[in-house]
């Protein structure tokens, strides 16, 4: 038989119980790793998964380099064309150095 | 491994697709028509924005100018062909700078506001120290 007075004790117990995990950043990938451990060979998506951080990454350093890269050619290429065209239209304007045909 | 090289060639088309995109972005196409072509009229109508008033008056005032350097460069031509004292011909080519420089600065004038003056900032450090033959024009060789 239990004692009446039991109950009432065990309920403020319960009442103050906390569970405070240690915080594990590393969990997800390391759920998504022993999954696909388990599986065999990962599928790209579930790599992506496991490597977030790294392919994230590697995707914003290509994007800025190919940005990079393409803006300063294009600029390259105009100015380039700036200039012959500036330098050829004073030429063309320059009676000095002329030959006649 | 064959992760590892999916995800390099999707790093590689991101790469090439923002340079695509950054390189339109960033062109000027009509610059680079104008140099392909070898119209210098085409570059300074787009260069310095030119409404179709303004470039037809730069157009005239260039083939207006162009009687005047025919007439330098056949001074100049003649001088030399007849090898006429240095200072005949530095005196000659002293007058085509100086009827050079009026001119420039008559085209500037007729350009919108702000625009004179980077043409200005843009021609005349060019106007010595170069080869050039033939009849005077704006067309280009590319």
């Amino acid at each position: 038989m239990t004692p009446p007075d039991s109950k009432d004790s065990l309920a403020p117990a319960l009442a103050d119980w906390r569970v405070a995990p240690p915080r594990n950043p590393q969990f997800r990938s390391a759920v998504w790793a022993r999954l696909e451990g388990a599986r065999g060979t990962p599928t790209w998506s579930s790599y992506v998964r496991g490597h977030a951080t790294l392919v994230a990454g590697a995707l914003a350093l290509a994007v800025v380099l190919g940005a990079v890269t393409g803006r300063e050619q294009a600029r390259a290429r105009v100015e380039a064309a700036r200039g012959q065209l500036a330098a050829s239209y004073v030429e063309g304007l320059d009676a000095r150095n002329m030959r006649m045909p | 491994m064959k992760n590892l090289l999916l995800t390099l060639l999707v790093a590689i088309v991101a790469c090439a697709a923002a340079f695509g995109v950054f390189y339109v972005l960033n062109d000027e196409p009509a610059m680079r028509r104008a140099a392909r072509e070898g119209d210098a009229m085409a570059w300074l109508r787009a260069e310095f924005r030119l409404n179709d008033t303004q470039f037809a008056a730069i157009k005239k005032l260039h083939d207006d100018y162009g009687v005047v350097c025919g007439e330098h460069c056949a001074a100049i031509v003649g001088a030399r062909k007849r090898s006429a004292p240095a200072a005949e011909i530095a005196a000659l080519e002293k007058t085509c700078v100086d009827a050079m420089t009026a001119h420039f600065r008559r085209v500037a004038a007729l350009m919108p506001p702000g625009e004179g003056a980077r043409y200005l900032a843009t021609v005349l450090p060019r106007v010595a120290g170069y080869e050039h033959t033939g009849a005077p024009n704006v067309r280009v060789t590319p």
